[in-house]
């Protein structure tokens, strides 16, 4: 059966219809008022299967489920809507606030502020802007949740999973400049985030630093990007300070893997060449913290050709833990058998949060059709395996989960934009 | 249905065919007469329109007039300039838009009003049909 067949496809002119029609009323609208603004959008309506019953496939940790162990299929991985209202104030102020609605971990849907800030432009290439502001990581972290602007389903688990942080509080300066045919971009970011993880666990990341540069020359451009944090999460605080109880050891161990006040970095380096017909694309990038969010290397290749309105592509991606994913723990040797059985239950609780250090790669392959010029539908097939022990990039490990077992994700989604 | 993907894509090459066919007159990319731009290359047009250049290389601020979003001039322009079909181009400024990195080219309704707009104020570039140049407008570049 082909793709044409299943599609129901007056639904989908339908929705094309209406998108236009919306977006030609909003144009309308624009007119009658003083300051100019805008209001547009973009969202995803998703479905996700994936054989198994051991975790489920998200595509953050941030989600509360995903398809897998809480149901086969799963509409809450890639679905979301989000909407942004551009206002300028002045010939060189401007304010934007981008609202974001999808899963989280508590399983609402609750619309959260993604980002919200005032820019001011100091001349045509020097831009300053306070408030929320998107965090430039990798090279597609900023537009990650706006499907509708990359060719595959979603952007690689491996790469953008470890930082759930898109945005920061605080202030960040962009400089665009020109060497001959080389267009630079360079950014500077200062600012901190405080976001709830779950259910009383909250990630808090203070004195957040970034700087990245971008150049563009043709068809190719390239960022690299730097980033540093103190950050704090207080996950497994009851494990750590049981562990700190069992003397020096265990206050070593517990020092080692929680992830309180500990300097977390990422370096990436991007790179993409896309005349049009094709692309290519390739991105790298490493972590690094003395904790449980670990040290990692990360890297995704992807390709892909224009035929006509689709877009065929193919993509691979790998997250290797350069710390061991598993450890000894206490030792448990001459304890009274009391003391014993707890270190060792306390060594199987932090053998378990270790499971989250990411080991993991997968093949993907799919096509995006370019239904009209505000819809796009994707389906996209992959083989995920986690492996060393890790659950890798998946959540809801159930009990008897086994790392090194390949799961088979099928992914079809829609993607818009208005 | 009964029609398969190839003959579909065919179908499709057939009809994009015809479409480019109609739309191949020359187009030219113009700013004011009063204007002292030089003259420039693809690349340098395509920085300005897709709002990753400000600047004329003498360093001089420039602005890009856009045409409406489905018009047959708009879609060959940015097809032989920028390499980007309609959707790929809506990808594209979406990427920005979603991003605070930047906003599209205010649109004008057709070469005419393009055409007015950047005659009378020096610091704007637009493309029109070449059958609508006059004196009042300068070529920088002719798109082929």
């Amino acid at each position: 059966m082909s793709l044409i067949h299943v599609l129901p496809l007056p639904l989908v002119r339908l929705g094309c219809a209406l998108v236009l029609a919306l977006a030609g009323g909003a144009a309308a609208a624009d007119d009658f008022l003083p300051t100019d603004w805008k209001l547009s959008g973009f969202g995803t309506v998703g479905l996700v299967h994936a054989n198994t019953d051991q975790a489920d496939f998200s595509d953050s940790v941030l989600k509360a489920s995903g398809a897998g162990a809480s149901g086969r299929w799963s509409a809450d991985v890639d679905s979301r809507l989000g909407v942004q209202l551009d206002v300028a104030l002045l010939p060189q102020w401007s304010a934007v606030v981008q609202v974001v609605s999808e899963q989280q971990y508590d399983n609402s849907y609750d619309p959260r502020i993604e980002w919200a800030n005032l820019k001011y432009q100091v001349t045509p290439d020097v831009a300053l802007r306070v408030g929320r502001v998107a965090l430039p990581v990798f090279m597609g972290a900023e537009h990650r949740k706006v499907g509708y602007v990359y060719s595959a389903v979603r952007q690689p688990t491996e790469v953008s999973g470890g930082v759930p942080i898109t945005s920061s509080d605080g202030a960040d300066l962009s400089w665009r400049w020109q060497t001959g045919d080389l267009r630079h971009t360079t950014r500077f970011q200062y600012g901190r985030t405080d976001m709830a993880l779950s259910a009383g666990v909250r990630l808090r990341a203070r004195g957040i630093l970034g700087l990245s540069h971008s150049i563009d020359v043709g068809n190719f451009s390239a960022r690299a990007s730097v980033i540093g944090a103190d950050v704090t999460v207080n996950i497994a605080d009851q494990l750590f300070s049981a562990l700190a109880q069992f003397g020096p050891a265990g206050m070593a161990l517990a020092d080692r893997y929680s992830v309180d006040h500990k300097r977390f970095s990422l370096t990436a380096l991007g790179m993409e060449y896309d005349p049009g017909d094709w692309f290519v694309h390739i991105e790298g990038g490493r972590q690094r913290s003395q904790s449980l969010l670990g040290t990692n290397v990360a890297l995704a290749v992807g390709a892909g050709v224009r035929w006509g309105d689709f877009t065929p592509y193919a993509g691979y991606a790998t997250v290797h833990a350069q710390t061991a994913t598993r450890t000894g723990g206490l030792a448990l040797a001459g304890l009274p058998p009391q003391l014993a059985a707890a270190g060792a239950a306390l060594n199987g609780g932090l053998n378990q949060l270790m499971m989250t250090l990411p080991e993991q790669s997968t093949v993907s392959i799919g096509t995006r059709w370019d239904v009209c010029e505000n819809i796009a539908l994707k389906l996209q097939f992959q083989r995920v395996t986690p492996h060393r022990n890790s659950r890798g990039t998946l959540i809801n490990a159930q009990p008897g989960f086994v790392s090194g077992r390949t799961i088979d994700v099928t992914s079809m989604t829609l993607d818009f934009v208005f | 249905m009964t029609f398969s993907i190839p003959s579909f894509c065919l179908t499709l090459a057939l009809l994009a065919g015809i479409a480019l066919d109609a739309t191949a007159a020359e187009l030219v990319v113009i700013v004011s007469a009063r204007s002292p731009a030089p003259a420039l290359r693809t690349d340098q047009v395509a920085a300005i329109f897709l709002g990753q250049s400000a600047q004329l290389p003498d360093g001089a601020s420039i602005t890009a007039i856009d045409q409406l979003v489905g018009s047959p001039t708009r879609d060959a322009f940015y097809v032989r300039v920028a390499a980007k079909s309609p959707a790929l181009l809506k990808a594209y400024w979406s990427k920005l838009l979603f991003t605070g990195r930047g906003q599209p080219p205010r649109e004008v309704d057709g070469s005419t009003a393009v055409k007015k707009l950047v005659a009378e104020t020096p610091g704007l570039i637009g493309y029109i049909e070449r059958s609508a140049l006059d004196a009042t407008v300068r070529t920088v570049l002719v798109v082929r």
